[in-house]
């Protein structure tokens, strides 16, 4: 595995023996993944929706998506996710689909202690369970993973105006910009 | 009752950029840049933060023709809305995902017109004497005593009106100043470059009201009067060297999601200035394969790595509003200069957003936490990295697509002062009447009394990612001094293998700086462009 940015793949011998799962071991190679954006997003792909779609709930709480935005909260949640992921350099970018395609793939996913079961059908336990483990991981990399998903999702979650009453924070003042008139393009 | 900010509106405030623009000066889109095309000037500057913003005033009112490159996008006052999601997204590095190759420290830097500049807290220091003293000693940095730099300090001070704030500070921050006190610890009040400052505390998403004199209001402003040009949305890929001589540079001209658009061009000048921060600086020269014979580009770059402990009051703190720094402590920063390492304590402004990172991990205990923000203050140490040989600092890489990677270890070095810094913070807070106290460590639970902080503190683990460090400030990564074993750059800002290139940022820094950096940038820029303005007079 190449030097990464953030190290995501950079494992020791022993990271790479624990992933490489009978034929899982091609998939790794090159991250031959498809890299199409899920219907809707711009960077998103269709495994990182369910695999964040399942994870968001247990990070935010341990009971569901907090706060007032009700059936809405999760698409809010995805697209914010997917604003911040678009901004990413490429290199960057690709390390966190990759190490998401090893949370996700049928193949890997089990040996890196997510469910058996697709993740759109996984429990808020199931999704507890697999956040603790990478939490107390002796693996580097997992311990990474932990708090960039973590990161991500809350930072997304918090910073939206509807959920400011969560955290109790009144809001900033509202910017009234000065009016300058419109110029032609 | 639903609670309201202190100030509920800011209207009114004009935009001196979106002014500046409408009255002809020569700011101009990368994408609007004819593909293939070769512009000249007699100076291009690289980079519009501190370094950048401060050389190209300097050089424009002494006449020269100058070209200001910036990688980030162009935003003015009219666009700060003190929003954290646009903030992050529109000024920051990555979204402010910015983070070294293990994950570990997450950095917060620039990226816009103005760079840092646009995002700080503005807490503005001169270059502590004990620090420019090392540098002499260690590294052979000439002309930068007390005595020859404390000019150069004054100077930007005036230009960018900083003083001691006057204004009592708000209640996080008087955590920091009723503990002290309690514990008998010195402590000061800040000085800020702001003029007629609101009090809001919304700094760091841009500053509403033009008080922050950033460079995007002051130096840059200037720079464009004085007939300079800008062009924005611009990376600069590579210098264009021919033997010792650097021609030009490549530029890559990116569109509103930051990926290259298809078009390129190219900038020749016969002085060229680097003003990229301790991180792009260094890759940029590593993509040129710029001369470096020790290999010392991209070594010992430092970033006051940043401990945090949060503390609940039964009192309301909002921790979002007010002055965001007011107040410092440098008590445990120079009982040696090295040895282990020193610290300075402050408070942190905490939004929704930037809470939810610093609180770390999930969960229960996370949306609980979340919950009390209104009653939670943080404070945190910026630890005095890069004195001691024991703490040798990053080296920056290029990732495949040719991106910096930042390896930065978070060694026991390191560690040691974290735990002694959060013991620190927790005494004062407890002193301060906190009813618990928590450092950012997964492991740390609430303590309830300053007893079982200590205790604690001292058996938690360096575990990587168990823990933040930050990191606001990037110092290093092109030392200079005139001991050639160790720098790149001269004691004048000239680059040591090439005629005419010029290093004018944080990035010479040759360790970590023991105060929040601007002001040294703003100063050694100052000199360095001053003197470059004589070269090139002398020469002509």
């Amino acid at each position: 595995m190449k030097t990464s940015r953030r190290g995501f793949l950079q494992l020791g011998a022993m990271g790479t023996a624990a992933l490489t799962v009978g034929s899982g071991a091609a998939m790794l190679t090159g991250c031959s993944s498809q890299q199409t954006p899920a219907e809707g997003f711009k960077t998103l792909r269709e495994v990182d929706v369910y695999f964040l779609g399942a994870l968001a709930p247990a990070v935010l709480t341990t009971k569901g998506y907090p706060g007032a935005l009700g059936k809405d909260a999760r698409q809010r949640l995805l697209e914010s996710l997917d604003t911040l992921m678009t901004t990413l350099q490429g290199h960057a970018l690709s390390q966190l689909q990759m190490a998401f395609d090893l949370m996700g793939s049928p193949v890997t996913r089990v040996a890196v202690g997510a469910p058996l079961h697709p993740w759109q059908e996984a429990t808020v336990e199931e999704a507890e369970a697999f956040l603790e483990s990478w939490r107390d991981s002796w693996l580097p990399i997992k311990r990474m993973g932990y708090q960039g998903l973590c990161k991500l999702i809350t930072i997304c979650w918090y910073s939206q105006p509807e959920n400011y009453e969560i955290s109790g924070y009144p809001g900033p003042p509202v910017k009234v910009p000065y009016p300058y008139p419109a110029t032609g393009e | 009752m639903k609670r309201t900010p202190h100030i509920p509106m800011v209207a009114g405030i004009p935009d001196p950029i979106l002014e500046g623009i409408a009255g002809g000066w020569k700011v101009q889109d990368a994408a609007d840049v004819t593909d293939g095309g070769v512009i000249n000037a007699d100076v291009v500057i690289i980079g519009t933060g501190a370094g950048g913003g401060t050389t190209a005033e300097i050089l424009a009112e002494a006449g020269l023709n100058v070209l200001m490159l910036e990688e980030g996008p162009l935003k003015s006052t009219n666009d700060f809305k003190m929003d954290e999601r646009e903030a992050y997204h529109d000024l920051y590095q990555e979204s402010a995902g910015r983070m070294s190759k293990d994950g570990s420290m997450s950095i917060l830097q620039g990226r816009c017109v103005g760079g840092t500049t646009v995002i700080n807290w503005t807490s503005s220091f001169h270059t502590p004497e004990q620090t420019l003293e090392h540098w002499a000693n260690e590294f052979k940095l000439e002309g930068a005593s007390k005595e020859e730099m404390t000019p150069w300090f004054e100077r930007m001070e005036e230009r960018l009106q900083i003083a001691p704030w006057p204004v009592p500070p708000n209640p996080n921050n008087a955590v920091l100043s009723r503990g002290a006190e309690a514990l008998n610890l010195e402590w000061h009040v800040i000085p800020r470059n702001v003029s007629g400052c609101w009090n809001l505390g919304y700094c760091g998403t841009g500053c509403p009201t033009n008080a922050k004199q950033s460079m995007l209001v002051t130096t840059i402003p200037g720079a464009l009067n004085k007939q300079s040009g800008l062009i924005y949305n611009a990376r600069a890929e590579r210098l264009i060297i021919e033997g010792k001589k650097v021609l030009g540079v490549e530029v890559t001209a990116l569109n509103s999601d930051y990926k290259p658009n298809g078009n390129t061009f190219s900038v020749k000048a016969p002085h060229v200035v680097m003003s990229c921060g301790g991180i792009n600086g260094p890759a940029l020269l590593l993509r040129s394969d710029a001369p470096d014979p020790k290999k010392r580009v991209g070594k010992r770059t430092f970033f006051h790595p940043v401990a945090f402990n949060f503390a609940q009051f039964d009192e309301l703190i909002d921790p979002y509003y007010g002055a965001p720094q007011s107040i410092y402590s440098d008590h445990y920063q120079w009982l040696n200069v090295t040895g282990p390492a020193g610290y300075k304590l402050e408070a942190t402004p905490l939004h929704p957003g930037l809470a939810a990172v610093l609180f770390l991990g999930h969960g229960g205990r996370h949306y609980e936490d979340m919950g009390n923000l209104p009653n939670t203050n943080l404070l945190l140490a910026l630890i005095r990295d890069g004195f001691d040989e024991e703490s040798p600092g990053a080296s920056i890489e290029l990732a495949s697509d040719g991106s910096p990677i930042v390896d930065y270890p978070v060694n026991d070095y390191i560690w040691d002062a974290f735990q002694r810094a959060m013991i620190s913070m927790a005494e004062i807070q407890f002193a301060a009447g906190a009813k618990r106290v928590r450092p950012s460590h997964l492991d740390a639970p609430w303590y309830e009394t300053v007893e079982e902080a200590r205790e604690g503190i001292n058996n938690l683990d360096n575990r990587s990612n168990a823990f933040t460090v930050g990191s606001a400030h990037v110092m290093g990564g092109m030392t200079m001094g005139e001991d050639l074993d160790k720098c790149v750059v001269d004691s004048n800002g000239k680059y040591h293998y090439l005629d005419n290139l010029y290093v004018i940022d944080g990035s010479v820094f040759p360790t970590s700086i023991g105060a929040n950096p601007q002001l040294s940038v703003y100063g050694f820029a100052c000199k360095f462009a001053n003197q470059l303005v004589e070269k090139i007079k002398a020469s002509a």
